[in-house]
């Protein structure tokens, strides 16, 4: 009785496993944590790779059956082997898809945060041609109105003396969450390749109308004037606030190149 | 931005007073503390590096499958130069012309493996394809083209395929039996057990469902997923830890050293386990960092870090991938270093 039942739990763990990873996937996309975790580029694959893995937990079962007569199933501890295996990749992955949170916390940006003994600004990494783009559009924007720009925008002209020449006071609309670090108050965004194990945050220093009650890593949207200082030759952008207030949670909440 | 838990646990790291023990025999600069870990990064990171990896992974072992069902073992021998330098050679050149993530070569090079091509051969190919493939050297001109592009693309190929070169003829020096599990190394004839999709089980067409092809097909599919998946699991899982947990800024007072740069790049890359066309993004705006450091870091990651060791354990012995790993690390560091120390 024990082995048949051993026999049995062993033939369905391989479509129970794939199943579990394809509604995993599934659930990702659908709720939306899709956005936490991956770049736009790979979304698609989870979807497709969730797709096939149901249809191969179908063929599995169709197609096959476990000899019953001539080959016995493993010993009792490499059955128990087996089962330790198959719970291996199945807990670790169900566990994380329930307690991921939305988004990297405080500790993760202060370990993940490049150092620059100068300045202590994150160098903007070479972006595609979306963020040049973005800069372009913000150079040519109607220079008596706010100019909504990210804070990757601001960090990007910051590199380019020709850029910080054209941007240099001009009243500027960003998105981002408030870190309190050292003293410095500053706007940040996580910018992420492919996925959240390789963002990195990315930020911009706030000074003048920054008061209220606000909590770090909270959602903020300033309105202010641009300026591009510079300290023994590394240019930090900086927004001298006029107004702040709280938004929700962008839509996608990780910048990707 | 608010976590949904909130167990994380803040308390010095044992890298914390190792580093600054370290930093005072050197005399130098003191480096910033850790933050700490937080659990539920972790497990971000750790979800995001599987539902990455697993999509990769699944299209290797379908890739595997059709190796398995339509290319015959002696045309692959055919193909293949006699000699082994020349066969490391077309490894090499193999690995420029047809990119393959990390993740998704180890079901295609077992399979490979098994269809007779040498170990050596296929293992410098899949060593060569994460490394010197053209996305790879894109991403790197890309992310460095505010910092002389060119120099870092021609000093990471250059670099990587001295490493590669230098391990290729100490692979071509092994035996199979040497380097590869024994699950993987060919049974011939093949044995029940190793067509069925599940390990744990021998298994049988269900009666009036003999496929053929397609049976063996999604037999080899099945069985390579979730053969390497394991070994997935645990490399995103100890690469999730580390990349969440780790302070980078604790290399950062050694990264412009021209003795300790280099290995500061080394310990990052395996720290951090990142995909080589993504590895020059990040790397590239870690300002601490000197052009030694930044190419170790390029050149060492691709070949191996912690999230590649336990992927490379699911086919090779612990011991080979313990001296595989060595070699790759040590060959890294004296090439960055020489150039580190160039006047």
């Amino acid at each position: 009785m024990i082995e048949r039942l051993a026999r049995q739990i062993s033939f369905f763990a391989p479509a129970a496993v794939m199943s579990a990873w394809g509604v995993v996937m599934l659930h990702t996309i659908a709720s939306g944590h899709i956005k936490d975790l991956l770049s736009p580029m790979f979304r698609s694959y989870v979807l497709a790779a969730s797709l096939l893995l149901f249809a191969l937990s179908i063929v599995y079962l169709v197609l096959y059956q476990p000899v019953q007569e001539s080959a016995p199933a493993l010993a009792p501890a490499g059955r128990l082997r087996q089962l330790g295996r198959w719970i291996m990749l199945l807990l670790p992955v169900v566990l994380a898809a329930a307690l991921s949170p939305s988004a990297l916390g405080n500790k993760t940006l202060q370990n993940r945060s490049s150092f620059d003994p100068t300045t202590g600004v994150t160098p903007m990494p070479s972006m595609g041609s979306t963020s040049q783009a973005d800069v372009k559009a913000a150079l040519a924007a109607d220079p008596n109105q706010p100019v909504p720009v990210e804070v990757t925008d601001l960090v990007t002209i910051s590199q380019t003396p020709a850029q910080i020449q054209s941007f240099e006071g001009r009243k500027v609309n960003v998105v981002g969450f408030i870190v309190n670090e050292g003293g410095r108050t500053k706007l940040v965004r996580w910018i992420m390749w492919c996925c959240a194990a390789d963002a990195v945050p990315v930020s911009i220093e706030l000074s003048g109308n920054t008061a209220g009650d606000w909590k770090d890593t909270q959602w903020l949207q300033i309105t202010g004037t641009a300026h591009f200082p510079s300290t023994l030759g590394h240019v930090t952008p900086h927004v001298d606030v006029d107004t702040i207030q709280p938004v929700k949670e962008p839509d996608e909440p990780y910048l990707s190149p | 931005m608010v976590s949904r838990f909130s167990f994380g646990a803040t308390r010095p790291a044992f890298s914390d007073n190792l580093l600054t023990v370290f930093f005072a025999a050197f005399d130098l600069p003191t480096a910033p503390a850790s933050a700490g870990i937080s659990w539920p990064d972790v497990a971000l990171s750790f979800f995001a590096i599987v539902m990455e990896g697993a999509p990769f992974l699944l299209l290797g072992a379908i890739v595997s499958g059709l190796v398995d069902v339509f290319l015959p073992a002696g045309l692959i021998k055919d193909w293949l130069p006699r000699s082994k330098t020349q066969g490391i050679f077309a490894a090499l050149g193999a690995g420029l012309i047809f990119p393959l993530c990390e993740c998704g070569a180890m079901p295609i090079v077992q399979r490979l493996i098994r269809k007779g091509v040498p170990p050596a051969v296929a293992t410098t190919y899949m060593l060569a394809a994460p490394a010197l493939n053209p996305l790879a050297m894109f991403s790197t001109w890309l992310a460095f083209r505010n910092q002389d592009p060119w120099l870092m693309v021609l000093l990471r190929f250059g670099f990587s395929l001295a490493v590669l070169i230098f391990i290729g003829f100490w692979l071509a020096r092994l035996r199979p039996d040497q380097m590869l599990r024994a699950e993987t190394i060919t049974g011939s004839p093949r044995q029940a057990r190793e067509l069925s999709p599940n390990p744990g089980l021998v298994l049988t067409p269900r009666p009036g469902l003999s496929l053929g092809g397609l049976q063996q097909f999604t037999g080899a599919v099945i069985r390579d997923f979730t053969g390497v998946l394991l070994f997935l699991v645990i490399g995103a899982a100890v690469a999730a830890i580390f990349s969440t947990g780790f302070n980078r800024n604790l290399l950062a007072p050694i990264g412009q050293s021209a003795f300790l740069g280099p290995l500061a790049g080394i310990l990052l890359a395996q720290l951090l386990c990142l995909c080589s066309t993504t590895d020059a993004f990040i790397i590239a705006a870690f300002a601490p960092f000197s052009v030694p450091a930044k190419i170790a870091f390029l050149v060492a990651g691709p070949i191996i870090d912690l999230k590649l060791y336990w992927l490379y354990r699911s086919a090779y012995q612990a011991r080979f991938v313990h001296a595989l790993w060595f070699r790759a690390l040590v060959a890294t560091f004296l090439l960055t270093l020489l150039y580190s120390l160039q006047p």
